[in-house]
């Protein structure tokens, strides 16, 4: 177990550098200055711009950049952003903020998921199968950013159930709404992949010997059934959760919650390599822990691959 | 699920729509559609909305009156000119202090500015003060990818204190518009404790303006302000507190508005159509102090003709391009209309006319090749404009037009290096209202936003001539015929200046001033 774990940890370290220095390009590749961004159409002095530009490494090659940027990181340095904002402030605030709206949006979508997920694997092609089917293909078209408008529109501003942005009222008030809504629109995914994973292991062989063996219907859904249709929604879960700390950007700018999703808003919109950089490589770390979890899940899961 | 946490979040509701309005009895929430700020110091900020919050923090030298749009003092007692307009001596009102009680006084002036203009400390300002003398000695040229150096020099040749009210200020060049200037809240002044260590202060600023920070402001926090009662140096604004929140999505501002949790805000850009019906009787709209061009290529041998670059003109029907733009009136000249100094026949090639388009572009012989129009993919309606303009160059003088997407920071950096091909939009809003902040930006040669790549030497003396006039009104005159001469030669074509409009709750009324526009903080409550 422990190898195991080792190995994969390792393993990360290279993808880490490859990830880190392809987004960094990606960063550096894209148009324009981004000094000039941060000032508009007003004229900087030349004076100011110097001394810009070498706070910021901006005239350095790529390469340079990249490393200096790494080194920031690596060794716990990480300054401040071009608009003159504390880094390290800046996550402390706004890690809690993603973490809480990720974390409530997820809840809500796996319950809503597992629910109806289970109940329309059980009973296949009932009513709540059947509408789930049209409620996952309404759902899934409907494009994020007008949902979340329509919903901030409806219950903030219309019927006033929700503030309408803003985390002036502290957790969970104001996250309510905005993980409600993402929950609501993902959750039908869930729900489908469970239906069908419930759906093939009825039929798989070991369930046919349960019933045989003489065990009651409760036991071969619950013990049976169950467990084995789990595996892949594992994945599916870890993979869904991973990628929180790439802040739901959308969500977090209509809500005015202010998140990683908006700082990197921001570090993209003004190409803050540094930035962008420094929160990949967030993502990347809790995206490695959270696949390794997963993984050791699934051994706990599935005897199976324990020992792979 | 669903029903269980809708009913539980309904729960404890009640008072919230209404959480805007805090405690004090004059007191208002203002949305600013930005992210929230880092610091405050005016002198190293050019920003909006910095510059709007250090507004209610800090006094400027002079204002312009919003009555008659003529400059009054707030903290100077008078600023003269001498007889060449060179040397200007600014005498500061006795009697005002800094928040922390101290005296405002001339030292603190000199020693601000000294620190602003100091190329090594990197303020933003700093460019302000490369008028007057001595600046160079501060700002000495950098190598590429070095840090500029402190300097030996500390303090601007030509800045003086005379004694503990008055000093003087020697220009490079003479200019009679330099009084206007002063009124730049970027130029206000810090304490000495502030100075002594800047980034001590970012957070906890001491001003000398009418409000002070009510509470600790942290990142990330509203900046909440109270009134202080040691402002004397003019009126003080109605409000006894105001409130700033940052919402950078300014649909979700909007929203904020509508549930009535901020009493004022702007209008973005997606809601102009509608705002009218969403918030009947709560609105107000001001023209905003800019206008918007259609920029040449001065280094394309092509568009060089300026008959043919009379005859785009022409071609172009401002009122149907101002009706899709919205909220817009087409431009008759090259300054903002809110100017003194403005005429609204300045423009002799701006009313709209097919057939005399086609006769310019014949004069001018034809155009060859196909015209390239650029426009900005960061702003959601550019490739509309884009299109609206090339249609009526196609249709109107039968040209061949093709459309460039680009960020709009890369296109500015390909027109500074002039490798831009072809036309591209420009717009300029004034840092102190003057005709003459239109023209020496943008025409004069070299000039700070000089877009076109633009240079007349006969516009240069004329506009040099206006500089050294101390008679505004000649001043003007000279300016008005620099303007002229810009209009002949048309490096850029005027399109159409841009109306704002902002929401205000019921409880107030924003100040409406033609001349300097709206404002919340200066708002009068019912």
């Amino acid at each position: 177990m422990i190898r195991f774990v080792l190995r994969r940890v390792l393993a990360a370290i290279p993808i880490g550098l490859v990830v880190t220095l392809g987004v960094y390009a990606l960063v550096f590749a894209m148009p324009g200055d981004p000094l000039r961004e941060l000032a508009g159409d007003k004229p900087i002095p030349a004076a100011v711009l110097a001394a810009k530009r070498a706070q910021f490494h901006l005239d350095d090659p790529f390469i340079v950049q990249y490393l200096l940027s790494m080194k920031d990181i690596l060794t716990g340095h990480f300054g401040t952003t071009f608009a003159g904002a504390d880094i390290a402030d800046q996550l402390r605030l706004r890690i809690p903020v993603t973490l809480k709206l990720t974390l409530l949006a997820n809840a809500f979508q796996w319950t809503l998921g597992l629910f109806f997920g289970i109940y329309a694997g059980f009973k296949r092609n009932g009513w709540v199968d059947r509408s789930l089917l049209l409620t996952t293909l309404v759902l899934l078209a409907v494009p994020g950013l007008v949902a979340y408008f329509a919903a901030q529109y409806l219950f903030g501003v219309e019927l006033k159930w929700f503030p309408v942005s803003g985390v002036l009222e502290g957790f969970p008030r104001s996250y309510l709404l905005p993980a409600l809504v993402i929950g609501v629109l993902g959750f039908a995914g869930l729900a489908r992949l469970l239906r069908t994973s419930i759906v093939e292991t009825v039929n798989a062989d070991f369930v046919k010997t349960a019933r045989a063996k003489g065990l009651g219907e409760q036991r071969v859904l619950w013990r049976h059934i169950l467990p084995n249709a789990l595996l892949p929604v594992i994945t599916f879960i870890g993979l869904d959760l991973a990628g929180m700390f790439g802040g739901a950007i959308i969500t977090e700018s209509i809500f005015n919650l202010p998140g990683l999703g908006q700082f990197m808003f921001q570090a993209i919109k003004l190409k803050e390599g540094g930035v962008v950089v420094l929160l990949s490589t967030l993502a990347f770390i809790s995206f490695i822990v959270i696949n390794l979890l997963v993984d050791v899940l699934y051994g706990v899961v599935d005897p199976r691959v324990r020992n792979v | 699920m669903l029903g269980l946490t809708l009913v539980l979040a309904s729960c404890g509701d009640g008072k919230s729509s209404s959480g805007g309005s805090g405690s004090g009895s004059k007191s208002e929430v203002i949305a600013i559609a930005a992210d929230p700020l880092e610091y405050i110091n005016p002198l190293n900020e050019n920003g909006s909305p910095g510059i709007q919050v250090a507004m209610a923090m800090f006094a400027p030298l002079v204002t312009t009156d919003p009555n008659t749009g003529k400059l009054q003092n707030v903290m100077a007692d008078s600023v003269t000119p001498d007889k060449t307009s060179q040397t200007w001596t600014i005498k500061l009102k006795p009697g005002n202090t800094f928040q922390n009680g101290q005296a405002v006084t001339a030292k603190d002036y000199v020693d601000s500015w000294n620190m602003t203009a100091e190329g090594s400390n990197a303020w933003k300002n700093n460019g302000f003060f490369s008028k007057v003398d001595g600046y160079d000695a501060l700002n000495p040229p950098t190598a590429d990818g070095a840090t500029p150096k402190p300097t030996a020099v500390k303090t601007l040749s030509g800045l003086k204190q005379v004694d503990n009210l008055t000093f003087t200020v020697k220009l490079k060049v003479p200019f009679s518009q330099f009084g206007l200037t002063l009124q730049y809240l970027g130029l206000a002044p810090l304490p000495e404790e502030v100075r002594k260590n800047p980034d001590a202060y970012k957070r906890k600023p001491i001003g000398n303006g009418p409000y002070k920070l009510a509470a600790d402001w942290n990142a990330g926090d509203d900046i909440k302000l109270a009134k202080w009662d040691g402002y004397k140096a003019s009126a003080a604004p109605e409000a006894d507190s105001i409130t700033y929140r940052f919402i950078p999505n300014a649909d979700t501002a909007y929203n904020e508005f509508l549930a009535g949790n901020v009493d004022f805000t702007d209008v973005p850009s997606t809601k102009v159509k509608s705002f009218k019906t969403d918030a009947p009787d709560q609105w107000v709209t001001s023209v905003s102090s800019g206008a918007n061009y259609l920029v040449f290529p001065a280094w394309d041998a092509r568009y060089k003709n300026p008959k043919l670059r009379h005859a785009f003109s022409e071609a172009i029907d401002r009122k149907a391009f101002a009706d899709l733009v919205g909220l817009s009136d087409p431009a008759k000249g090259l300054i903002a209309p809110d100017i003194d100094g403005y005429r609204d026949n300045a423009c002799k090639y701006c009313d709209f006319d097919a057939t005399k388009a086609k006769q310019l572009l014949q004069e001018a012989g034809g155009f060859s090749g196909v015209v390239n129009i650029s426009y900005s993919t960061t702003s959601a309606t550019g490739q509309i404009f884009a299109e609206a303009i090339g249609n009526m160059l196609r249709q109107n003088l039968g040209l061949q037009v093709k459309y460039t997407g680009k960020q709009g920071s890369e296109i500015t950096e390909l027109a500074d290096s002039r490798k831009l091909d072809g036309l591209r939009f420009g717009g300029w809003g004034h840092d102190y209202p003057s005709i003459e902040d239109y023209l020496t930006p943008m025409f004069k040669s070299n000039g700070d936003a000089n877009f076109a790549g633009y240079s007349n030497p006969a516009l240069d003396a004329v506009l040099a001539k206006g500089d050294a006039e101390p008679d505004q009104e000649k001043a003007i005159k000279l300016y008005q015929q620099a303007e002229d001469i810009a209009l002949e030669d048309m490096p850029l074509i005027p399109l159409y200046t841009k109306s704002n409009a902002y929401l205000h709750s019921a409880k107030i009324e924003p100040r409406v001033s033609k001349y300097v526009g709206v404002s919340a903080l200066w708002a009068t409550f019912k």
